[in-house]
Order: structure tokens, then C-alpha cells, then sequence
């Protein structure tokens, strides 16, 4: 994936209604016709849409002249779930090992209180 | 299983969850005094070189890290806004021209302190924590591209 493209997968994901189109494509491809009808928009503000899609690499489109059918291309989103893996992975080694420098100050915070009730 | 949850956001955005056995206090203690930083940022397989960090509205931190196959990066930021509930700043990586603002939500209950942090991406901040440094060349054409996008949609 180049940087233009990971910026026009960010861009095509902005929009509500285009996540909403990928979403239904998940399901299985569907034409123009089929898209635009549970959203109410006009087949050409639809084909706005997937032209959108299309360039950002989430779509394909089918060859067949009349139908055209759409179908959800998974490489981008693969993308950017590797680049979210691995900030998950940074911040996870970082928590588990917070984990042990709370549980050290917590001793400490309690030390004093121990000596305390021996005297 | 892991403990750290990982929840969903806007498409720029990562939102994670984790609680800790261990009251707010300690909680901020450990992640704003330098020497305790240097223990736990990044895990057990990098190093924390370098922590400054002004706590305070304003104030701004700088983490050096180097991690266990040589490759050495930094964060810096700035506080936006402090307390013990939340937590705002900007999270810069080495000298990429992006930023990332990052909120953090404390809550404490019965001892335990659930952290929620969420952050936000630029594009500039994804291209770069994707691709690595060094890809200026492409920026130029990457901004056409987007501009035309958001021209078309």
C-alpha cells in the first residue's frame, strides 16, 4: 500500500455512509441499484460513493457492462489493522509491565503503615 | 487472554481500555515521574533513554526510546490539559510532521483504575507511523490525492 493510498482508504472511511456500503458489501457484492436502495440516495450520488471507494482500493468493480456488481476488497483495511496492531502491541508490553511498578509502589505505600502497627 | 481492550472509533482513532490493580494516585504517579517511566514505557523489550517530562498545563515531555534490535526513536508532546480525571496531550513521533492528541480518562473503583485512552490521528501521524521516516518524496503527490477526494465526496 503506498501513502496516497492509506490517505484515500483514511478518507473514504470518514464517511458514514461509505462505511455503510462497505459494511453491506461484507455481506456479499451487490449492483449500483442494490446499494442505493437502503440508503435512500439517488443511484448517481451512490456511484459518487463507490467511485470513492473504488480509488481508495476498498472496492472492485465487476466487469459485466449492465450490472457492474461491487465487491469489498480486504488489503486496505488488512493495512491498517497490521498498523493497529502494532500500536497495541507497544502500548500492551507498556501496561504489563506497569502493572509490576504499581504493585511495588502499592508495598511501598503500605510499608509505613506496617511499621506503624508494630510498635 | 489480554487485558488491554482495544475498541472501536472513528476510522483516525484508537481507543484502548485497561484497568489496573492499584488507586488513581499511583496510577498518575507512574506515569508522570521520570525514573518510574523509564521502567515501564514501551516494555520490557525497549528502552526508555531519555524521560523529561513537565506535568502541567503547557508543559511538555520528551521520551526517548531504543528498542531491543537497535532502532532508537522519540515522542514529544505537550500537555493540553491536566487532572486527575483527564488527561489531554499531543504525541509527536521524531520529527514527522504530524500529531497524534491523545485523551485519557482515569476512573477509580474498590482500589482498581480503569485507564481509557483514546487517540486521535492526523493523516500526516498515520502515513508516518505506517510507513516510517523518510518518506517526504511522497507526501506532495499523497496531499493531491486527498485533496481530490474530498473535492469529489
Amino acid at each position: 500500500m503506498t501513502p496516497a493510498r492509506l490517505d484515500a482508504t483514511f478518507a473514504a472511511l470518514a464517511d458514514p455512509t461509505r462505511r455503510a456500503i462497505l459494511a453491506r458489501l461484507a455481506k456479499g457484492d451487490a449492483s449500483v441499484m442494490e446499494l442505493a436502495e437502503p440508503f435512500a440516495m439517488s443511484q448517481p450520488a451512490i456511484s459518487k460513493h463507490l467511485k470513492v471507494l473504488e480509488r481508495a482500493g476498498l472496492i472492485s468493480r465487476g466487469r459485466d457492462a449492465q450490472r457492474r456488481p461491487c465487491r469489498l476488497e480486504a488489503r486496505p483495511l488488512r493495512d491498517i489493522n497490521l498498523w493497529i496492531e502494532r500500536y497495541r502491541e507497544f502500548w500492551e508490553a507498556s501496561f504489563d509491565a506497569l502493572d509490576d511498578v504499581l504493585e511495588e509502589l502499592k508495598q511501598q505505600a503500605a510499608a509505613p503503615r506496617r511499621k506503624k502497627e508494630k510498635s | 487472554m489480554s487485558k488491554l481492550k482495544v475498541l472501536s472509533g472513528a476510522p483516525n482513532e484508537i481507543v484502548m481500555e485497561r484497568v489496573f490493580d492499584a488507586p488513581r494516585s499511583l496510577v498518575i504517579k507512574a506515569m508522570t515521574t521520570p525514573e518510574l517511566i523509564k521502567r515501564w514505557l514501551g516494555g520490557v523489550r525497549t528502552t526508555v533513554l531519555t524521560a523529561e517530562v513537565d506535568y502541567r498545563v503547557g508543559g511538555s515531555y520528551r521520551y526517548v526510546f531504543r528498542t531491543h534490535d537497535g532502532y532508537q526513536f522519540q515522542f514529544t508532546g505537550v500537555y493540553r490539559e491536566v487532572s486527575d480525571e483527564r488527561v489531554v496531550h499531543t504525541e509527536k513521533m521524531d520529527d514527522n510532521p504530524g500529531e497524534a492528541v491523545v485523551t485519557t480518562r482515569l476512573t477509580e473503583a474498590n482500589g482498581k483504575t480503569t485507564l481509557h485512552m483514546v487517540m486521535a490521528f492526523d493523516t500526516d501521524e498515520v502515513r508516518d507511523m505506517v510507513f516510517g521516516t523518510g518518506m517526504a518524496d511522497g507526501a506532495g503527490e499523497s496531499y493531491d490525492k486527498l485533496d481530490e477526494l474530498l473535492a469529489q465526496s
